[in-house]
């Protein structure tokens, strides 16, 4: 079943997936997204309800979806909503490359409709400029082999069952061939998020359907299985495919990738924060590989994204009343957005987050308390770095605060007297005597699931992982490092305890005073 | 290939009685051996604490490697330690889930079953080479420890499961010369 993403698509988290609802309501807000259609999760078997989705689900599958913002409606005082990139000829803009569609193939286009056509409940308008083929052709027949009728696969571990249920290669080629892309991205989006569990694939030219089932097939990996186990997630629950036509964040030097939340998510501060690559896709920024800059890079370097990436944070902070976070390309001067996800926040930081939304009147106190889960409230009250001039950072992997003497060897870090911090590319059990006796540990590579980090956590030390720029650090210097925020300071900066925050103190006064109700 | 050093090598450093546990020798047989490496340069003592030189690691790649080419069974490491790697990411997810774990809703009995689980499935790769089956009774204690109400056994303690599991992955790199990346 495929559904086109628009403005106007009101079909259910549960249908299409957490991700493509993100993105539906980036459209609604008039936000730039590349064209996209979604491969809907099969239907699970007839009377087995939907399970609640657990707490870690996105905000808009726990909350009535709002009603489509003003911006929804042609509103001559709003900027229309971005067309799909077939459509994005403008002028200004140095013509795309003719999309496959403009070479035809007879033989492609003529018999069959596309298959989405049968599929829609209510075929939605499209979004302005682009005539739909689903107006074009509304009765024609569909060439997908899915059938309604037939359940879903009790258990997703039968891949061939359900691909069955997928569109047939022919319905998926139409579909792409309607996309007009030169190439697409073909990602994974299920009901709930389960951040890097689930394969993406970038750059597809040619024949999709291979990505489309390597993603489906993706959602049986056994690590994918055991992260459901763990966190209350129904092995049933199938994902949603998303084919979306794809941005060169590497094309030229105008172009680039990052991540950008609307809040700092390691303090909570109320000021757009991220990194950006320039020249690069996506996936080198979310991979960790690449030293990224900080987002206020491209307030300098390309302004123009700058502005409109800012306000595409602010006018989603309204939507989702939470800070959230975009995944964001730019190709040659242009911003899209990819994917949009609310929270994304260290403990401390939600807090701020929740309490600084109540004083902006986005939500009120009650919801404020409602917000911070006691997981979060008790991790909390971890100490914290106090602001200071940060050398670099990476990624919180055991938090707590330690102040030392930079150790470049595990033999140099039980040798040194006074606390150290273990500085290393990565970590062997060659290192476990000097992780032993540092104060906290910093590594080059790696991420919050490295032997690195499952080491610092069982020690109990504060560990920053992936940090970049550490080959400027020298032996015996004095640093200080935030586990939680991943911060990196030069000196000894001190630590304020979790009870001093005055955010926190706000919030546990509230939360008594609710309680008291 | 000597087994005490080899153990060194991928344990770090450590005590006799870890060590002895590790390479599943008794400790005078150990010690014994620790104090000829220690004469030919390859290990040192430290407060207690035996650990490998320059030389030692030099001299166990060498055995090592020379090892593997004898019996012939490169191709086999090879494969094992690829299925490794995909046994790993589990690993690490689950350890750190259990780590981060929300108490409030963390479910004990499913993060046991599964390490319970991945324990089984990593019985092919510790399959590979006969000395790999020291890991497969280091595990299995391991987990029994944690499975008798000891959790910090799976990810907190010094002779936890993810310590040994650490140690297994230093030893495929180690056997098959691959640095660690």
């Amino acid at each position: 079943m495929i559904f086109w993403l628009s403005p106007h698509l009101t079909q259910p988290t549960a249908l299409i997936g957490a991700k493509a609802q993100g993105l539906v309501t980036l459209m609604r807000l008039g936000l730039p997204v590349p064209a996209a259609f979604v491969i809907a999760i099969p239907p699970r078997p007839a009377g087995r309800p939907a399970p609640p989705p657990p707490p870690t689900a996105n905000h808009d599958a726990v909350r009535p979806a709002p009603p489509p913002p003003a911006t929804a409606a042609p509103d001559p005082a709003q900027p229309a909503p971005p067309p799909p990139a077939t459509a994005t000829h403008d002028p200004t803009q140095p013509a795309p490359p003719p999309p496959a569609t403009a070479t035809h193939d007879p033989t492609q286009l003529a018999p069959s409709s596309p298959a989405t056509a049968a599929h829609h409940p209510a075929p939605s308008p499209p979004a302005a400029a682009t005539p739909d083929p689903d107006q074009l052709a509304p009765s024609a027949p569909t060439t997908a082999t899915y059938d309604p009728a037939r359940p879903a696969p009790a258990n997703w571990t039968d891949v061939r069952a359900h691909r069955s249920l997928l569109p047939s290669d022919e319905a998926l080629k139409t579909a792409v061939v309607r996309l007009g892309a030169e190439a697409v991205s073909v990602r994974s989006g299920a009901a709930v998020s389960m951040p890097g569990m689930m394969n993406t694939v970038l750059d597809v030219r040619g024949p999709v359907a291979p990505a489309v089932h390597e993603v489906v097939e993706s959602w049986n990996t056994r690590r994918a299985v055991a992260y459901r186990d763990l966190h209350g997630i129904p092995h049933d629950l199938g994902t949603a495919v998303i084919v979306q036509a794809m941005v060169h964040g590497d094309r030229d030097d105008r172009s680039g990738s990052g991540v950008a939340f609307s809040r700092n998510p390691g303090s909570g501060s109320p000021e757009p924060y991220g990194d950006v690559l320039f020249g690069d896709r996506g996936d080198a920024v979310v991979s960790g590989e690449c030293d990224t800059l900080p987002l206020t890079a491209l307030h300098d370097r390309e302004p123009t994204v700058w502005t409109e990436l800012v306000s595409a944070l602010t006018r989603l902070e309204a939507h989702y009343r939470d800070a959230c976070h975009v995944e964001f390309t730019f190709e040659s001067g242009r911003l899209w957005l990819l994917q949009v996800r609310p929270g994304g926040l260290t403990p401390r930081a939600a807090v701020r987050v929740a309490v600084d939304l109540a004083d902006e009147g986005l939500i009120d106190c009650s919801e404020a308390v409602r917000r911070v889960s006691p997981h979060q409230l008790k991790a909390a009250v971890t100490p914290r770095m106090a602001a200071a001039e940060i050398l670099t950072r990476g990624r919180g992997a055991s938090p707590g605060v330690a102040t030392g003497r930079v150790a470049l060897t595990a033999d140099n870090a039980v040798r040194m007297s006074g606390p150290v911090i273990l500085v290393r590319p990565v970590t062997s059990p060659l290192d476990m005597h000097g992780l032993a006796a540092a104060a906290g540990v910093v590594t080059s590579r790696g991420g919050p699931t490295s032997h690195a980090a499952v080491v610092a956590r069982g020690l109990g030390k504060p560990a920053v992982v992936g940090a970049a720029g550490l080959d400027q650090l020298t032996e015996g210097t004095l640093i200080t490092i935030d586990g939680s925020s991943g911060e990196i300071a030069l000196g000894e900066v001190p630590s304020a305890p979790g009870e001093s925050d005055p955010h926190l103190r706000r919030l546990l006064t509230w939360a008594a005073a609710t309680h008291r109700h | 290939m000597n087994l005490v050093l080899h153990t060194l090598r991928c344990v770090g450093h450590a005590s006799l009685p870890r060590i002895a546990d590790a390479a599943g020798l008794p400790e005078p047989e150990v010690e014994s051996e620790l104090i000829d490496l220690a004469v030919d340069g390859l290990v040192t003592r430290s407060t207690g604490i035996w650990g490998l030189t320059e030389a030692g690691k030099t001299a166990d790649a060498d055995q090592t490697t020379a090892d593997l080419d004898a019996s012939g069974q490169r191709f086999t490491v090879r494969a094992a330690y690829g299925d490794f790697l995909v046994l790993n990411l589990e690993l690490l997810d689950l350890c750190s889930a259990w780590q981060l774990r929300d108490e409030a809703t963390i479910n004990k009995k499913r993060v046991l079953e599964n390490f319970s689980d991945l324990n089984d499935r990593v019985g092919p790769v510790l399959a590979a080479l006969p000395r790999l089956s020291r890991y497969r009774e280091r595990l299995n204690a391991a987990l029994a420890r944690a499975q008798a109400g000891d959790m910090a056994e799976l990810t907190d303690s010094m002779t936890s499961y993810h310590v040994i599991w650490f140690q297994l992955h230093e030893d495929l790199l180690t056997t098959l010369g691959i640095p660690r990346t």
